[in-house]
């Protein structure tokens, strides 16, 4: 946990002086070879006490914009809530614990979710819960066979 | 508070003291409470001697307090760390110290609460023998004096409603995964069980003041009106600070600990020299107790025991004995002030931001007794401070709470957003756990880096962007559960959200506490 520090000075600029330093060019491709790490992770790797998990959010979806990869993001993002969320996969058994568990990382999904890939999104959560996927599940990347049906991509 | 120190120094009692007279109950009850204490802490000292870090679960701990064992402050491995450890070793071991901090935050705050529990019991019983007490305080002058036990009973009523508090947060912290909340939590009952730490020492010392009438009317004083007078005054004296503690005022409490120890030395000898008066008034057949006996008999409850001075020929000079840190405790010469179990248990609670330095440091100083309250606003010899947990980092963690004259506060937010709060109500956010208790406030640079947000458009507007985030995210989780969430769900939610917009899980009220 950061004191707050990570809202000083200019963070766009120390992200991408900080992914230089680590040979990487962009966030999109820092973010890549860690598919599974949450948002809390990755900022930490790139500044413990000054880099925030929100601000690796911004860019990432700032880069797919400008990449028209959007969808992508928005799967990207789901992955790292569920594997936050549900570290041993997909709960054998839907009680209200894990239930409860499910829906916080799909809630906070969608509330990342751009505007135009909400109601998307909304639904791939409900389509998930009402067709759950095999006990232990886990996606290992935005192009896990199950998301990539759930949400295609639609960019060209 | 005060029966600990008192239970662990008696082994260190100098054969000069005269033997306790056991005229109450209070035998039984601090045995217990020594049970007790002596439970938690034996359970903290078991956790944290088992120094390396596993990831086992501790047994028997129910599914919510999701802690592993390893000591958080200091950990020897922490200087082993090979530079360029990949970084997902070094957040599982941040992970594991965050743990073991909370888990020894915990189990240091029910050691605390329930030594407070205790003496709030103990005293509780002391006041209804006073009330039945036809002999002494409730006899022929009942009507003067019954008024001031029913005071005391009203001091107690607060004080356990303070715990009462304390204890739902801390259970909410139980129920609470994400550790920062969990600390969060217990910060905010932090200051509830503060008020009711220094408020049983002074409704102790009041109870004090009640048995050496209830004493002295046992054994025929008849003076009432001086009494009367004395014991009028006695509680303009208390009062105020009685009524700061009991009010929930911003800066209240602190202010009230500084002025504390100096207010129990000032009764202290009050106390004495009444007690004397009270001696030399008594019937001649009684004379033949000696003072120092009768008030060894009378203070049987509170701290006062320590600060009185010596009485009799022999009176050993403690004047100029400093305090300093040893291996038992606090010493103060061969005296135990206070124990290193004590010591241990406040050192965390200190750390971790939920009690602070100059209530725990007032609280030792009227453990000491006379001679350190008497030096107004000094404060304890380095060594003891450090001890305790003194650091910058710690006065930093307080300081912030309260505004300076003429200093610009950072502005406040709500986390849980006002302008939801019937929704937040009734998914059990009143009370102790209204939305107002959980603001954070956020420097300007913060706040305008998140509105300078450019074509990067998520993490921007403060407090707009934030609000309508969370309260999506919280929707949508209770939609997606298929019913309302409950009250740690609510907040183990919110935890995530505000680790990832880098907030600070320092939580003040809106009122300022």
């Amino acid at each position: 946990m950061s004191d707050g520090r990570a809202w000083e000075g200019n963070w766009k600029v120390r992200i991408y002086e900080r992914l230089r330093e680590r040979g990487y060019d962009s966030l999109t491709d820092f973010a890549g070879a860690r598919p599974t790490a949450s948002l809390v992770a990755l900022a930490e790797e790139l500044g413990r006490d000054d880099v925030a998990g929100v601000q690796v959010l911004s860019g990432l979806l700032a880069e797919a914009e400008q990449r028209k990869q959007v969808t992508r993001f928005v799967r990207d993002v789901l992955v790292r809530m569920l594997c936050k969320s549900l570290p041993d996969g997909w709960p054998a058994e839907l009680d209200d614990t894990n239930r409860f568990k499910v829906a916080k990382a799909l809630g906070s999904w969608v509330a990342y979710t751009p505007e135009s890939h909400k109601e998307r999104a909304d639904k791939a959560g409900d389509a998930l819960l009402a067709t759950p996927p095999p006990p232990g599940w886990r996606p290992l990347g935005p192009d896990d066979e199950l998301l990539l049906t759930l949400l295609p991509d639609e960019e060209v | 508070m005060t029966s600990m120190p008192r239970v662990l120094s008696s082994p260190s009692k100098r054969p000069d003291n005269p033997p306790p007279v056991d005229v109450s109950t209070g035998r039984w009850c601090r045995r217990t409470r020594l049970n007790e204490t002596t439970l938690a802490l034996l359970l903290v000292l078991a956790l944290l001697s088992t120094g390396c870090a596993s990831l086992t679960p501790l047994p028997g701990r129910g599914m919510n307090l999701r802690y592993t064992h390893g000591d958080a402050d200091a950990p020897s491995w922490a200087g082993e760390h090979r530079k360029g450890a990949s970084a997902a070793v070094d957040s599982g071991r941040a992970e594991e110290t965050k743990r073991a901090s909370a888990l020894a935050a915990h189990l240091a705050f029910r050691g605390a609460r329930d030594e407070v529990t205790g003496t709030l019991r103990h005293l509780s019983g002391e006041l209804s023998r006073l009330e039945q007490s036809h002999w002494g305080i409730a006899g022929e002058s009942a009507g003067l004096f019954l008024p001031h036990v029913e005071y005391g009973q009203r001091q107690l009523r607060w004080m356990e409603a303070e715990l009462t508090t304390a204890t739902r947060l801390a259970l909410m912290a139980s129920e609470v995964e994400d550790e920062d909340m969990q600390l969060a939590l217990l910060r905010l009952a932090g200051p509830r069980l503060e008020a009711a730490m220094l408020g049983s020492l002074l409704l102790a010392t009041w109870a004090d003041v009640l048995h050496l009438l209830d004493v002295a009317f046992k054994h025929g004083y008849t003076s009432l009106e001086t009494l009367f007078v004395e014991m009028d005054r006695w509680r303009k004296m208390l009062e105020p600070a009685m009524t700061a503690l009991a009010s929930h005022a911003p800066g209240h409490l602190e202010a009230t600990a500084q002025d504390m120890p100096m207010l129990m030395g000032h009764l202290s000898s009050e106390f004495n020299a009444t007690a004397q008066r009270l001696h030399s008034g008594l019937r001649n057949t009684q004379k033949v107790m000696a003072l120092a006996q009768f008030v060894e008999m009378v203070t049987m409850v509170s701290a006062m025991k320590f600060s009185l001075p010596r009485l009799g020929p022999s009176v050993p000079a403690t004047l100029g004995v400093g305090m300093v840190m040893g291996g038992d405790g606090v010493m103060m010469g061969t005296r135990i002030v206070v124990s290193a179990e004590w010591v241990e248990m406040m050192r965390r609670l200190v750390r971790t931001g939920v009690l602070s330095l100059p209530v725990v440091s007032a609280a030792v100083r009227i453990q000491a007794g006379q001679v350190l309250m008497a030096e107004a606003h000094d404060e304890l010899p380095r060594g003891v401070r450090a001890a305790l947990g003194d650091g910058p980092e710690v006065r930093g963690m307080h300081v912030t709470g309260r505004t300076g004259a003429g200093m610009a506060e950072p502005p406040r937010h709500h986390v849980l957003p006002k302008e939801f709060r019937e929704w937040f109500e009734k998914r059990g956010f009143t009370g102790e756990m209204d939305i107002d208790q959980f603001c954070v406030k956020l420097e300007q640079a913060h706040h305008q880096a998140i509105h300078g947000g450019g074509n990067w458009k998520l993490g921007r507007v403060w407090p707009g962007e934030w609000n309508r985030m969370i309260m999506e995210a919280l929707r949508g989780a209770e939609s997606k559960t298929g019913r309302m969430l409950k009250q740690n769900e609510v907040l183990e939610l919110v935890a995530e959200r505000m680790e990832e917009y880098s907030i600070p899980m320092n939580f003040i009220s809106w009122s300022g506490r």
